[in-house]
């Protein structure tokens, strides 16, 4: 396979055009020079429009995920499906899975694909006994699936399984669950009104479980966005996704603080996706937002976000309480004010306003994010040891 | 696409079907729908909040909420159901946090599906362990009846069941349209319930002299003790 002929250019007018020209040429080069350049292809996966094609995914997702091309897995044996004790289950969430597949697709190939998802799902499984199956996991499996087909979508899938998803794969939910605990410290960074109406209304963080755990697959209706993301989130640190969580509830504040301050109202709002997101937008201010605070300063706040869950659910009546009258809300205040301290003095991009994103440049985030992304490899290890770091050569 | 939208407007529906916002100091009944993986739980909930039954539904992942503003006895309630995820990983460390403050819990089984008939125990104790001391209303639904010639698990044995646990059992389709009132009644049944039970969360006493258990539903069901 020659990695030398460009695809041919995108049709689109003047000035996006010649842009979108020049870093398919960019990234040609990246690939093509020996060995290829990994660090360009990551900056170019997140900086705007990601990498453009599905043929050019097909080349550069391998290089982030460092798997080799010529040492695929083999194909399945016949026993596969009989061998496995996840079948029942993952035939079921596939077979439901039709919204995954491009409108118009024929019925017979798309019962074809659904096949090869389930067998790339087993093989899998099969080849790494530590990996457990979740609900979820085949919306990120058929997203690599359709773009790479399914024998190298068998190694991307084993490699990040491994790695970027292998939290999800426990025995149990319990690191998932710590992850989610991620996502009301970042929230409290930007915007503590917003986290405290939030906490007020003890939304929990489980709207944003099937975010994380199918990298939005499973609630981004167009594939054109789904794959955009991936682009970002393979070139990324494996906690990435929760920041973009964080984005998309700080993007929609508004609406959230103009809910009634309850449970339903908040988790129904927010678990409701728009379709219409400015991905290029808030993917620049997740990395942004990934720079300034790095998973390493958000441990202990995660930690503590555990902590308080724990403490907050001893606690009934919540919905007849004001704040003010919750016990654990003293608690949480104190506990605010001394992160809080220990933030100003570090950094003046503490609570940054929205704006001021908008405003920055896409190269110079990137070339941050770029930077940040090998840099924070070894915070990664200082709340998941599990991760490995040949993810980031 | 379509049917997501739909699936999503769930709430917007049951709100506009009843005209306008509810009151705001309804009452609330939050009501948790639990069960094995595909046994229906999704197009229960769907069907009771948008009148229908959703063309294609996906593997519920965590939690999702629908709603239906109802009028009983000339009183605005809400009616909150929890839809679950069912594959017990999820239910082991991540719902628990749903089961704060639901008045009543509906355990699902597929009726073409034994295994998902003998996953009821643990379903019950798990519940049992969020609740604890908590005399809350419970029912059993035994979902997909109209697939008669798939029907593995017998009416009498789920009776039987429902019975040592106190439960009323009642068996019905999400699916069959002439099953759309038999839905209905089952979740409007339990709201009697929760209405005349006691008060619940907001200041208005309980309308206690009022219980109507709707005596024509069928196939099954026993007291409420």
């Amino acid at each position: 396979m020659s990695l030398r002929r460009p695809p041919p250019a995108v049709i689109a007018p003047h000035d996006s055009d010649s842009k979108k020209k020049r870093k398919v040429e960019d990234i040609y080069q990246a690939l093509n020079s020996d060995p290829s350049d990994v660090s360009a292809l990551r900056r170019m996966a997140i900086s705007e429009g990601g990498l453009l094609t599905n043929e050019i995914r097909c080349k550069v997702w391998p290089k982030l995920l460092n798997v080799k091309t010529d040492d695929l897995p083999p194909p399945p044996g016949k026993e596969l499906r009989e061998d496995s004790e996840d079948y029942q289950q993952v035939l079921l969430d596939v077979r439901r899975s039709l919204r995954r597949f491009p409108p118009g697709m024929p019925d017979e190939q798309r019962e074809g694909l659904q096949e090869e998802l389930i067998d790339i799902i087993l093989q899998v499984l099969q080849r790494n006994p530590q990996l457990h199956y979740y609900q979820g996991y085949h919306d990120i499996v058929v997203t690599f699936l359709l773009v790479v087909g399914e024998r190298l979508a068998t190694a991307l899938v084993e490699k990040l399984s491994t790695h970027h998803l292998r939290d999800f794969m426990d025995p149990t939910m319990d690191n998932t669950k710590h992850i989610l605990n991620y996502l009301m410290p970042i929230i409290d960074q930007v915007n503590p009104e917003l986290h405290d109406f939030m906490q007020s209304a003890e939304v929990g963080t489980i709207f944003a479980l099937s975010w994380l755990i199918t990298w939005f697959g499973h609630v981004l209706s167009d594939f054109r966005h789904v794959v955009r993301l991936y682009d970002f989130f393979l070139a990324c640190h494996p906690l990435m996704p929760i920041y973009f969580a964080a984005v998309i509830v700080l993007y929609r504040e508004q609406e959230v603080l103009d809910c009634e301050c309850d449970m339903a109202s908040v988790h129904h709002l927010l678990s409701q996706i728009p379709q219409d997101l400015p991905y290029e937008t808030l993917i620049s201010r997740a990395g942004d937002l990934f720079v300034q605070f790095p998973p390493s300063e958000l441990a202990r706040a995660a930690a503590q976000q555990r902590a308080e869950r724990t403490a907050a659910s001893t606690f009934k009546d919540f919905e007849l309480a004001s704040a003010q009258q919750r016990p654990d809300a003293v608690l949480r205040q104190r506990f605010r004010e001394r992160l809080r301290g220990e933030e100003r003095t570090k950094s003046i991009l503490t609570k940054p306003r929205t704006n001021r994103f908008v405003k920055l440049a896409v190269m110079g985030l990137t070339v941050a994010l770029g930077a940040a992304a090998l840099a924070v490899v070894k915070s990664a290890l200082e709340w998941a040891p599990k991760f490995e770091l040949q993810i980031f050569p | 696409m379509e049917e997501a939208a739909e699936l999503e407007s769930s709430l917007e529906l049951s709100y506009s079907s009843v005209g306008g916002l509810p009151p705001a100091r309804s009452r609330i009944f939050k009501i948790i729908v639990i069960g094995d993986s595909n046994v229906g739980k999704t197009c229960l909930t769907y069907r009771f909040c948008a009148g229908r039954f959703p063309e294609r539904t996906e593997a519920t992942i965590g939690v999702d909420f629908r709603e239906r503003a109802v009028t009983i006895d000339g009183e605005r309630i809400k009616i909150q159901l929890w839809d679950t995820a069912g594959q017990e990983r999820f239910r082991k460390s991540m719902v628990q946090h749903y089961y704060r403050n639901v008045h009543a819990v509906v355990f699902v089984y597929d009726m073409t599906n034994m295994a998902s008939f003998h996953s009821l125990p643990s379903w019950i104790e798990e519940c049992k362990q969020h609740l604890v001391g908590s005399d809350i209303p419970r029912i059993l639904v035994g979902n997909k009846c109209d697939l008669r010639s798939a029907i593995q698990v017998p009416t009498d044995l789920a009776q039987k069941f429902a019975d040592t646990r106190s439960m009323p059992l009642f068996e019905t389709s999400a699916k069959n349209p002439n099953d759309n009132d038999h839905v209905e009644a089952i979740f409007m049944t339990l709201a009697h319930k929760l209405k005349s039970h006691k008060p619940l969360m907001l200041s208005q006493p309980p309308d206690s002299d009022k219980i109507h258990l709707k005596p024509e539903l069928k196939p099954a069901m026993t007291c409420w003790c």
